[in-house]
């Protein structure tokens, strides 16, 4: 119940950042950025760290575990918000592991080493209390903010060593991160870029017009026509939505078919996901997995009898396997999709992976 | 101290719980051996255990008890650095044995948990052989209400597939027992295939009953998931290459090792399935890819 005035001010931010999740959250019309996402909920875990009531770590741990559970039941599919929970609860487990002195970090995690030579069952309750835990979480925080900001940068980076002159890139839908990186790479090198319109939303269109206004060569093609131009590209570099435990993507609808193009081809395919993206969810959670919108795009609600007798749906999300991915692109560098496991085991802890 | 004791005390470990894992039972045996052992110094106690992994491995032949004593051999020398005194070490010795021995007798659950969510209502799914932690995963999913389907192959030359279907029916639950030569037929009919494994290798590949890698082979045309069940103490540090990789020993009972004149004649029980067919392992380490079982085995052995 809130009590001071603070804490009022801290649920209704709260209650409007979900609303805004809530409302945002549709596949059409203004997309916010994934970026955007993290970076509202890192801040707003900043300010309930700072205002909340807590006096040891483990309370701060339950606050933040039961304000992520509701971000994460108003939009399932946007699972940056549950990553970016499960990075601060790491960050308290770190910081809280250190004021006590013990470099207990590694054994906290399950492997078969701890096994064998754990003395007894260490239940860590993070019961005890630190002055400083407090602000050595909030500055913990800020870096991860920090972080976040220049996640885009450091991406579009290393474009140069992956986009040669004279190639033939394609790319399906719209993606910030990889607008991000083929501009960075225009800036030095001449290269042809064919943009998939991704129906039925057509974010195609506007990353087609956005990266000629940088002066690159840009094609836009039908989806259907993927296959057929196929055999003329070099590289197919995509952004996705979630990069998932097992090294698969959940990206944009219409990714599966142009991975599957793609590997027919032997052309390879580069993915370009910030660190935020990576999620230890897996892909059998069909009820959460997909995401369903309005089939008023795919066929329209004036198109009359026909409406009663057939069946319409329109997904937002694919499933791409790790088999028909080459190479991921992030923040901290390339990694291949196999090594999907050990960046996980480093930014989250096994306990968290199920808030 | 008597090594035929032991080997009793294993073989009633096996007979008074047909539920505990082979290489459980190996090292419950290796512990109360640790606990009537004589010898004053580290490595006194060290080659009294070897000889006695040694006389196991010569009762049963699998890759599980193997893999139990290497891993119980790993536990003394890790346990026993933290203190220098060998009679303070052995009373630390005997405490964390059975510390470790609770937490392992768990791991079948936590395996089950995990794995019990892929299973989806109106699933197909098709095991191989009659395995425990896959009785447990599917007794698991029965009890979360889903509706599902088993075939079993029969998996001769010990037939084992039909006691794992009898275990099956009185659960409750549908299963159609197959030939093993009519798995390609049924594949296209399936949704996903689960496995236990004897042993897990180095590459993140398995070891399982013979039958396992055509199995494996089979549904990897198929497209359909080829999913692994195994507790981590059946993680073994060896990296076959191919079937004859495999050592002699794990192939065959260990009767047959001792009367057989040309091994070469005898039909093998146990074959290798690559780490490329499998899609993931559920351990009690959390569900990995087989990229990630090296890296388990690493932190452990080096």
């Amino acid at each position: 119940m809130p009590v001071t005035d603070k804490e009022v001010a801290l649920s209704e931010r709260i209650e409007a950042f979900l609303a805004e999740l809530k409302r945002g959250g549709s596949g059409a019309g203004t997309l916010r950025g994934s970026g955007e996402t993290a970076r509202e909920t890192t801040a707003l875990l900043r300010r309930i760290t700072g205002q909340a009531q807590w006096s040891s770590a483990g309370d701060l741990m339950e606050i933040i575990r039961k304000e992520g559970r509701r971000m994460m039941a108003t939009q399932p599919s946007e699972t940056t918000v549950g990553n970016m929970v499960r990075r601060v609860l790491k960050i308290i487990r770190e910081e809280y592991a250190r004021l006590r002195g013990s470099s207990e970090v590694t054994d906290q995690q399950e492997s078969l080493h701890q096994l064998l030579t754990s003395g007894g069952l260490s239940e860590e309750n993070f019961g005890q209390h630190f002055k400083d835990l407090r602000a050595n979480v909030i500055e913990a925080i800020n870096e991860l903010l920090t972080e976040l900001e220049a996640t885009t940068d450091h991406i579009a980076m290393q474009a140069l060593e992956h986009i040669h002159s004279n190639e033939v890139i394609m790319t399906i839908g719209r993606s910030r991160t990889v607008e991000a990186f083929l501009k960075d790479a225009a800036l030095k090198r001449k290269f042809h870029v064919i943009v998939a319109e991704c129906a039925p939303f057509c974010q195609g269109h506007e990353m087609a017009t956005s990266l000629s206004e940088a002066g690159i060569e840009t094609t836009v093609i039908a989806d259907a026509a993927i296959f057929a131009v196929m055999s003329r590209v070099n590289k197919v570099i995509i952004g996705t939505q979630t990069v998932l435990a097992n090294g698969g993507l959940r990206a944009v609808n219409g990714t599966h078919t142009l991975a599957l193009a793609a590997r027919h081809h032997s052309t390879p395919l580069i993915v370009c996901a910030p660190m935020f993206k990576l999620s230890p969810q897996f892909h059998n959670e069909e009820d959460t997995f997909h995401k369903f919108v309005s089939p008023h795009e795919v066929l329209p609600f004036t198109e009359g009898e026909i409406l009663s007798k057939v069946n319409v749906y329109c997904p937002v999300f694919d499933y791409v396997p790790p088999e028909l991915i080459t190479l991921f692109i992030s923040n901290i560098g390339g990694n291949a999709p196999s090594y999907t496991y050990r960046l996980m085991s480093e930014l989250y802890h096994p306990e968290d992976h199920e808030l | 101290v008597n090594k035929s004791l032991l080997v009793k005390y294993f073989r009633t470990q096996i007979s008074q719980d047909p539920d505990v894992a082979s290489a459980a039972a190996a090292i419950r045996s290796l512990l109360e051996f640790l606990k009537r052992d004589q010898s004053e110094t580290l490595l006194g106690l060290r080659e009294n255990l070897t000889e006695a992994i040694r006389r196991l491995g010569e009762a049963d032949s699998s890759v599980a008890v193997s893999s139990g004593g290497e891993l119980f051999l790993r536990f003394i020398t890790l346990t026993s650095l933290e203190h220098l005194d060998f009679s303070q070490s052995k009373n630390l010795l005997v405490e964390r044995g059975e510390l470790f021995l609770n937490k392992i007798s768990l791991s079948r659950n936590k395996v089950a948990k995990l794995c019990h969510t892929f299973i989806k209502d109106g699933a197909k799914i098709l095991t191989h052989s009659s395995s425990r932690v896959v009785l447990k995963v599917l007794e698991n999913a029965a009890a979360d209400k889903k509706r599902f389907s088993v075939y079993v192959t029969e998996s001769q030359p010990d037939s084992a597939g039909k006691l794992m279907a009898e275990k099956l029916r009185r659960l409750n639950i549908p299963v159609t027992v197959i030939l093993d030569a009519a798995v390609g037929y049924i594949m296209e009919k399936v949704n996903l295939v689960i496995v236990g494994a004897e042993g897990v290798v180095e590459s993140g590949g398995i070891i399982n009953k013979i039958g396992t890698y055509q199995l494996a082979v089979c549904s990897k045309a198929h497209n359909k998931p080829f999913y692994v069940v195994a507790e981590s103490f059946k993680f073994v540090r060896l990296f076959p290459l191919n079937q004859q990789d495999v050592p002699a020993q794990f192939k065959y009972k260990a009767d047959i090792l001792k009367t057989a004149e040309d091994l070469d004649k005898e039909h093998p029980m146990i074959d290798y399935t690559p780490p490329s067919l499998i899609t993931l392992l559920f351990t009690d380490l959390g569900v990995l890819t087989p990229s990630a079982v090296s890296d388990e085995l690493i932190k452990i052995y080096l």
